[in-house]
């Protein structure tokens, strides 16, 4: 017993400390449609969107995630808490219950960007040497 | 059923791309189209489970075709038809699944309102989903896949969001409230039809109000849910008639019922670990009906080892009468197996695509409380027995 306590905690400053990190994506820069009213996210409000918390911009518009396939899957772990298997089992689930939109998906960093430039609400990880045109990066706070 | 196969099978390792239409012109709102088709085998030893799975079985389909759009800022409209079959319960009836739409104030408060899906636990929601587990056969003392038409929508609306706790992680909650509608053709119409004597017959089961709700407490340790729900039906009613030496009888069996489940999900990695306690209260209105309930839980493991592969395992029990006053697991007098069933359960599921699951799954069972067919399982034993279950899904 006067182990669990102590363990208890330290579980707890670890996650607090897993759960803070952030501010940037190795290789990846977070890009929306040019109608979203922000310029930067946390990395909270940012998993937020990624698990389906988060489902209307602030002007109302409604969020359209759309994955890269294969290309930035290690960045949507960090975002999302799922590899990229789990994340689509667990949009799956929300869309055949009628509680969500499954994401989009685009097959390459040139589509990506097109694809989240003309869809309105849309969000996306993007590799950092994408050209990108026509759409807006936000700061990752 | 055929059909259903032939679809399977002339399906390309290609991918279906989900449809994503802007039918009324590019200002409109995109309407969005979805859907699913599950064909599965059952092949049981001893008994039949689910269907005539003795000799094996392939009254085991799913399919589900739903649409959505968000019509103006905040407010979505989505709609699902369904159509089942699992032994004799569903029998390809197409049902309206769910039909609503849901306004969103903001994280912390969205209404609604129709037809819905009712959350309780981990898959409740989603239990006839293939798509979105490791498993093709939850486990049934929790999730039986035949009380769908009971247990997973209802008319009426609930209020959800996610309430943030700062350090602490956040809370999510759905809180319901409605009608719901069993079908004669459900599994529980099929659960109390077992239940009667040859000289009775169930004519209605009347639509009842049902209250509940579902909590999540998203913890701050990453990857760990913990969740409670419930819920309360203050009058499921049953009417049936009887031949009697007196003649004819209608009689009413009317109950309240009571739910309980209690979650836990830890996503490490590859990872997933779940466990989940369910309870179950019934209790008769009728003078001299003894109250039933049962219990059930499970713990499970899964781990994906790539994009294609994952491997999962669960062990679960099941009692009825678990309170009763017979005490735990004490089932009939004449086939004590009747009480409990334990079930240990090994799956592969193999991802051929996004969008083209095949799962193999088998299953070592001790008892027989949830085979609900005593017309084809006439004789029950104490001993343990065996089924495989395959299942393939298709979705766009």
């Amino acid at each position: 017993m006067k182990y669990i306590l102590p363990t208890m905690a330290l579980v707890f400053t670890l996650s607090m400390a897993g759960a803070l990190h952030g501010g940037s994506l190795p290789g990846v820069v977070v890009i929306t449609n040019e109608s979203a009213r922000i310029d930067h996210i946390s990395a909270t409000a940012l998993k937020n969107v990624y698990t389906g918390r988060t489902t209307y911009w602030d002007g109302g518009e409604h969020v359209v995630i759309i994955v890269l396939a294969d290309k930035t899957d290690e960045a949507l772990s960090e975002v999302s808490g799922m590899d990229a298997s789990q994340f689509r089992t667990f949009w799956q689930r929300l869309v055949f219950s009628g509680r969500g939109e499954e994401p989009r998906t685009a097959v390459d960093a040139a589509s990506l960007v097109i694809l989240v430039g003309s869809t309105k609400g849309a969000i996306a990880l993007a590799p950092a040497d994408a050209p990108l045109k026509g759409v807006k990066t936000l700061e990752l706070k | 059923m055929l059909l259903l196969l032939a679809l399977l099978a002339a399906i390309p390792a290609g991918r279906l791309e989900a449809a994503d239409w802007q039918l009324f012109g590019p200002n409109a709102p995109d309407i969005e189209f979805h859907g699913f088709a599950s064909q599965g085998f059952l092949d049981s030893t001893d008994y039949n489970y689910l269907g005539h799975s003795k000799t094996g079985s392939f009254e085991f389909t799913e399919l589900g075709l739903n649409t959505s759009f968000n019509p103006f800022p905040r407010m979505r409209i989505a709609a699902q038809a369904f159509a089942y079959d699992v032994g004799d319960a569903g029998r390809y009836d197409p049902v309206l699944d769910y039909a609503l739409a849901e306004y969103t104030f903001n994280d912390y408060f969205g209404i609604r309102a129709g037809r819905i899906r009712r959350p309780e636990g981990i898959y409740n929601d989603i239990q006839d989903v293939d798509l979105g587990r490791t498993f093709v056969l939850l486990p049934q003392g929790v999730y039986d896949a035949r009380f769908r038409d009971f247990y997973v929508s209802l008319d009426g609306g609930e209020i959800f969001g996610t309430v943030p706790l700062g350090q602490a992680g956040s809370l999510t909650y759905e809180i319901y409230g409605g009608l719901m509608r069993p079908s004669m053709d459900g599994g529980v119409a099929l659960q109390f039809r077992n239940s009667l004597p040859p000289t009775a017959h169930l004519d209605q089961i009347i639509p009842c109000k049902l209250y509940g709700g579902q909590l999540w407490w998203i913890t701050p340790i990453d990857g760990l849910r913990l969740g409670v729900g419930g819920c309360y039906s203050p009058w499921t009613e049953f009417t049936l008639t009887a031949q009697t030496p007196a003649g004819t009888v209608h009689l009413q069996n009317p109950s309240d019922t009571f739910t309980q489940q209690y979650s836990a999900e830890y996503q490490w990695k590859e990872w997933t670990f779940q466990t989940e306690f369910y309870f179950l209260n019934l209790n008769p209105e009728a003078a001299g009906v003894a109250p039933s309930s049962s219990f059930s839980w499970y713990a499970s493991a899964e781990y994906r080892f790539n994009k294609w592969f994952e491997v999962g395992s669960y062990y679960t029990q099941y009692y009825n009468e678990s309170f009763g006053p017979s005490g735990p697991g004490t089932g009939s007098a004449t086939f004590p197996s009747d009480a409990y069933q334990k079930d240990l359960a090994v799956a592969l599921r193999f991802d051929i695509t996004d969008r083209w699951i095949f799962k193999v799954e088998g299953h070592y069972i001790n008892g027989t409380a949830l085979l609900q067919d005593n017309v084809d399982n006439p004789v029950r034993r104490e001993n343990g027995w065996m089924m495989i279950a395959i299942k393939s899904t298709i979705s766009f």
